[in-house]
């Protein structure tokens, strides 16, 4: 009978009526991250970090811009630690390639900004306020 | 007596039915189509010039990035031509992880077919139901790699990180949810009657057209060939594993819609399988720190979901490929097009472009 598939069709449609919510309500309610989620700022360990280089010369678009000073002793400083989200993939090469586990994912997902500027910020900073912030 | 002539449409490049960016010049006579002419080229970024300035280690994101639907499928493809090319032997247990994300991936990427095909034949409700079963499998590619899309899991000589008991458990949630998923798939579009009528006997490629064309994937399987690399090469781990090619008969819309379908059902046939059978071991292969592969080229293919994916790299001995050509299915697949549409009505065209399914970030590369 035509008329028959479209018949069973609705029936799935108004099962739903009733069935289990799929969706969450964002912003107020948010989804956990997974312990390897990629994404959001570099969070950098100045304690650990020993000025190799290696993450950025890892990164397949030049998307970290590092300045490494070395003092009388020989034991390099990181001075400023540039993440260009603009150019980032998140890609994870970076933090594969660091030898002490410096650089983390902050995961926090929620960066999308009006303004250019806003997509390149220097994670030494950041980490510096966040530890100012913590004492 | 009424004059009348032809006039050319443009479809795209920002049309919601041409998925992504692609233009047809549809040449029209009255509602009748003379000619489809597809103009690509929006999204190119130039991915194979790209890769020769970069580590073979470095240009692996880049291919998440050809056909965005289906990384994981690329991921291996062109893992699979290095390690041909620098002879590396990856370990059984990453053999099989990347079958499962390779499969589930075919599955997310058929339900992305599914859903904006009935989407674009005008049931807007359908594609929410595909698209609420994809979130299922980008779940688990975030459980086990961190990212939903751009995955950049499988690895030269193995897979990034090995997979959790969380993540085998929660794919096997999936399978079993698989039958009942399909179930009201068919209830709700393959039962209905207006979506068979425009999908059957309509935008037809024969058998000989199909191979003329040199089409490849669920489209010419869709014609009755039976041509799928999974088979034909027994890449990796896919040897071992029991499953059937799907054929269509026709090679009109519906045989492409109810290929994908079936594949479906035999990607979770693949998926239990593995699971039932993951060995213990290391998931990736001992791989130099600095990869300098021996000077050749080798060339390697996968099934892709779209078709077959083929890479072609070129080494001249230093840490980057001297030359990468891609062989992209989209790409090759969508020559049909002007035959598909030809002497179908203008609503038809948006069904042609949803059944051969191509994915512009792979057309543009
Ligand atoms: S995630 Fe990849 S692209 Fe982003 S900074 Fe790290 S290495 Fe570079
Ligand atoms: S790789 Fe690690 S230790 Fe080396 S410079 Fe980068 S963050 Fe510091």
């Amino acid at each position: 009978m035509w008329g028959k598939g479209l018949i069973t069709g609705m029936k799935v449609t108004w099962g739903h009526w009733f069935g289990k919510k799929e969706t969450v309500y964002y912003p107020e309610e948010k989804l956990p991250m997974t312990e390897r989620f990629r994404g959001g700022h570099l969070a950098f360990d100045e304690e650990k970090c020993i000025g190799c280089k290696l993450c950025a010369i890892s990164c397949p678009n030049a998307a970290l811009d590092l300045t490494v000073s070395v003092d009388e002793n020989k034991k390099r400083h990181m001075e400023s630690y540039v993440h260009r989200i603009g150019r980032c993939m998140y890609c994870d090469l970076c933090i594969e390639a660091c030898p002490t586990k410096a650089i983390t994912w902050d995961k926090n997902y929620e960066f999308a900004s009006y303004f250019k500027e806003d997509m390149t910020y220097d994670a030494l900073v950041e980490a510096r306020n966040r530890r100012g912030n913590n004492e | 007596m009424a004059q009348t002539e032809k006039y050319v449409l443009n479809m795209g490049p920002q049309h919601p039915s041409t998925h992504g960016v692609l233009q047809v010049q549809v040449e029209l006579d009255g509602e009748n189509i003379v000619g489809a002419k597809p103009v690509m080229g929006y999204l190119h970024r130039g991915i194979e010039k790209l890769m020769e300035s970069r580590t073979y280690v470095q240009c692996v994101p880049f291919t998440d990035r050809l056909d965005y639907v289906s990384a994981m499928n690329n991921n291996l493809g062109f893992c699979m031509a290095v390690e041909k090319l620098a002879g590396i032997e990856v370990p059984e247990r990453a053999e099989y992880i990347r079958v499962i994300c390779a499969e589930l991936n075919r599955i997310a990427s058929h339900h992305v077919f599914i859903g904006s095909l009935t989407n674009d034949l005008g049931s807007a409700t359908g594609m929410i139901y595909a698209f609420r079963d994809r979130e299922k499998i980008l779940d688990l590619f975030n459980i086990i790699c961190g990212a939903r899309m751009t995955a950049h899991y499988i690895r030269i000589g193995g897979v990034a990180a090995d997979a959790q008991d969380e993540f085998l458990r929660d794919t096997q949630k999936f399978i079993d949810y698989v039958p009942e998923m399909l179930d009201e798939y068919n209830k709700l579009f393959s039962g209905n009657e207006i979506f068979q009528a425009r999908m059957k006997k309509t935008s037809i490629i024969t058998k000989e057209m199909a191979l003329k064309f040199g089409m490849s994937g669920p489209n010419i399987r869709a014609s009755g060939v039976d041509y799928d690399i999974r088979k034909i090469d027994k890449y990796g781990a896919y040897g071992k594993f029991d499953f059937d090619v799907p054929l269509g008969k026709r090679g009109d819309n519906w045989d492409r819609y109810m290929i994908r379908m079936k594949e479906i059902a035999e990607s979770a046939k693949i998926i239990q399988q593995a699971l039932d059978n993951m060995p213990e071991g290391p998931y990736m292969a001992k791989v130099p720190k600095v990869l300098r592969p021996p000077k050749g080229d080798a060339y390697h293919r996968v099934e892709n979901t779209r078709g077959e994916l083929g890479f072609y790299i070129v080494s001249d001995g230093s840490t980057k490929p001297y030359r990468v050509h891609i062989r992209r299915p989209s790409f090759v697949n969508l020559q049909a097009l002007d035959t598909m549409c030809k002497g179908m009505l203008l609503a038809d065209a948006v069904t042609a472009f949803a059944t051969i399914d191509p994915l512009m970030g792979e057309v543009d590369c």
